[in-house]
């Protein structure tokens, strides 16, 4: 019923449509926040919003153990300031058990975070809700392979959505 | 009738046993040696399966329930100083005890060190991590706020330091001028720090996969556990060993390791001759599960491998096998050698921990068999 009344045009539309949100959610976390990475969360929580490029991540820095919740520091070279103020083009940001996805990475711990990033790989783009100095929002093991290289606050990551690949 | 069941049951699982290549005399003397030498406290599982209180002789022998209160749990008993009060948290009889959040589960309470009086100071969650200062007057609390000095008498804070990455396990130093503690600011997660309390400077004492630092009697010296790199056993990562090391981060020494087990919780003994420990016979067994089988040993024999650890041993080819005496299950203990804990009026030894976890398939000390 539905077919018949649609044109040969509005067929063409709606399978191009079809076929580009199964290629966009094939490349990221599984939010509806493809591409941008905006949602109603990374745009309210924290302090800070940026877009920013996971520039690597160091050897052992992420790992999966027994016993072991910790955050992990990482480094971003900001693309854009979105809400906020941050300093430099550089950042250090900390994610909670970053073996874990977002949307599954608060517990009795931490109860505030999320995302729909699933896996951080080097050189993705992310939007993130932050806030800052870390201390003052997260109190447990700290894995930081950028020790003593930089002076500036470590960011605590809310929200990490995937804006990019 | 009940206490005589109480001594059978502590007969068959907690007398001292030989260890690998060490003679059962070796255990046995080391028992007669400890067991005069006041009392130890640890949370065990009651035989009705709640966390309770326990307090023994050092050698594992008369073992009494303290705080018999099956509605609810409680753990992490601290001795003052002088053997008069025990500190602990009293925590809702559904709540799971979190091996990294103990110490900010439930409430604080505060009680002589034989069980009676005992008040809870505050709510659920509040005064964080305590530790008694040397002349139990006041505790020290950390929260992601900072450390807190708080008086005991009018439970006002008297002082705030910043924390300096400090995030577990506040212990203050027996002469009353420092903290130690897990911290993150060093580069890692789980380092033993110390912090100065008069200037709130902190240094580290060792990096790298470390927990539940303790004081030498000295203030000179700490106890804590340590996951040293390059074991190659455990998946990579190697076991959790029990360490000692000077309070100034510049010397260190192994004191026991056992391949298998997650050895922690040290506790070093008023007068700084032995050390008891707990150690989990997997990697999370022990808040979670219902505890696991307590040890002692001389600090001179240190140090000590359990088992057959060819990995460990592989690295101190001059440690020795025992004496390491087996205790009773239950968790991170302490100990004090006042009479106190075992004068309560009206009670004799009563109850002992549930015995059916280690009938269930637990294992005993592997270095006691």
């Amino acid at each position: 019923m539905i077919q018949t009344a649609l044109n040969r045009n509005g067929m063409i539309v709606a399978m191009f449509l079809g076929l580009s949100c199964l290629c966009v959610s094939c490349g990221r976390g599984g939010g509806d926040s493809a591409v941008t990475g905006v949602d109603p969360q990374v745009t309210a929580r924290g302090t800070v919003e940026v877009t920013a490029r996971l520039t690597e991540i160091p050897e052992g820095a992420i790992f999966e153990r027994e016993l072991y919740d910790y955050t992990t520091i990482l480094k971003y070279t900001v693309l854009r300031v979105h809400r906020g103020k941050v300093q430099g083009e550089t950042i250090y940001v900390g994610h909670y058990n970053p073996f874990k996805r977002r949307s599954e990475a608060s517990d009795q711990r931490v109860k505030d975070i999320g995302g729909d990033l699933s896996r951080f790989q080097a050189g993705q783009v992310h939007r993130m809700a932050l806030e800052a100095p870390i201390d003052d929002y997260f109190m447990g093991g700290i894995v930081n392979k950028y020790f003593g290289q930089s002076t500036e606050p470590i960011y605590w990551a809310v929200w990490t959505n995937l804006a990019g690949e | 009738m009940k206490r005589a069941t109480v001594v059978l049951v502590s007969s068959l699982f907690f007398s001292p046993m030989p260890g690998r290549g060490m003679p059962a005399s070796s255990e046995a003397e080391l028992a007669r040696e400890v067991r005069g030498k006041g009392w130890i406290a640890f949370a065990a599982h009651s035989s009705l399966g709640d966390w309770d209180i326990f307090v023994a002789r050092p050698d594992g022998s008369d073992i009494r329930n303290l705080t018999n209160t099956p509605a609810s749990n409680e753990a992490s008993p601290q001795f003052s100083r002088d053997g008069r009060k025990l500190l602990y948290r009293r925590l809702a009889g559904g709540e799971k005890i979190d091996d990294n959040r103990h110490g900010e589960q439930g409430a604080l309470v505060m009680a002589n060190s034989n069980g009676t009086e005992a008040t809870v100071l505050g709510q659920p969650g509040e005064y964080p991590w305590p530790s008694l200062s040397p002349d139990a007057t006041k505790i020290s609390c950390l929260s992601i706020k900072g450390v807190f000095l708080v008086d005991l008498g009018s439970m006002k804070t008297l002082n705030t330091l910043p924390r300096k990455g400090f995030f577990q396990q506040l212990a203050w130093s027996p002469d009353g001028r420092w903290l130690s503690g897990v911290a993150n600011s060093y580069g890692t997660g789980w380092s033993v720090a110390r912090m100065n309390i008069a200037t709130g400077e902190t240094s580290a004492v060792n990096r790298v996969d470390c927990c539940t630092p303790d004081w030498f009697p000295d203030s000179r010296n700490l106890i804590f556990s340590w996951r040293p790199p390059g074991q190659g056993t455990n998946k990579g990562y190697g076991w959790t060993q029990l360490w000692r090391a000077d309070a100034e981060g510049k010397t260190r020494q192994l004191v026991y390791a056992e391949d298998g087990r997650h050895v922690y919780g040290g506790h070093v003994s008023p007068d700084g001759l032995y050390v008891l420990f707990t150690g989990n016979m997997k990697e999370d067994g022990d808040p979670g599960n219902a505890g696991a089988p307590m040890a002692l040993m001389r600090l001179a024999d240190a140090p000590i491998i359990g088992g057959e650890s060819p990995a460990v041993r592989k690295l101190n080819p001059g440690a020795k096998n025992g004496p390491v005496l087996k205790l009773p299950q239950g968790w991170e203990p302490c100990w004090t050698f006042s009479e106190t804990p075992g004068n309560r009026p009206g009670r004799t030894g009563v109850d002992s921990p549930d015995s059916r976890p280690w009938s269930r398939g637990l294992q005993p000390l592997r270095g006691s068999r």
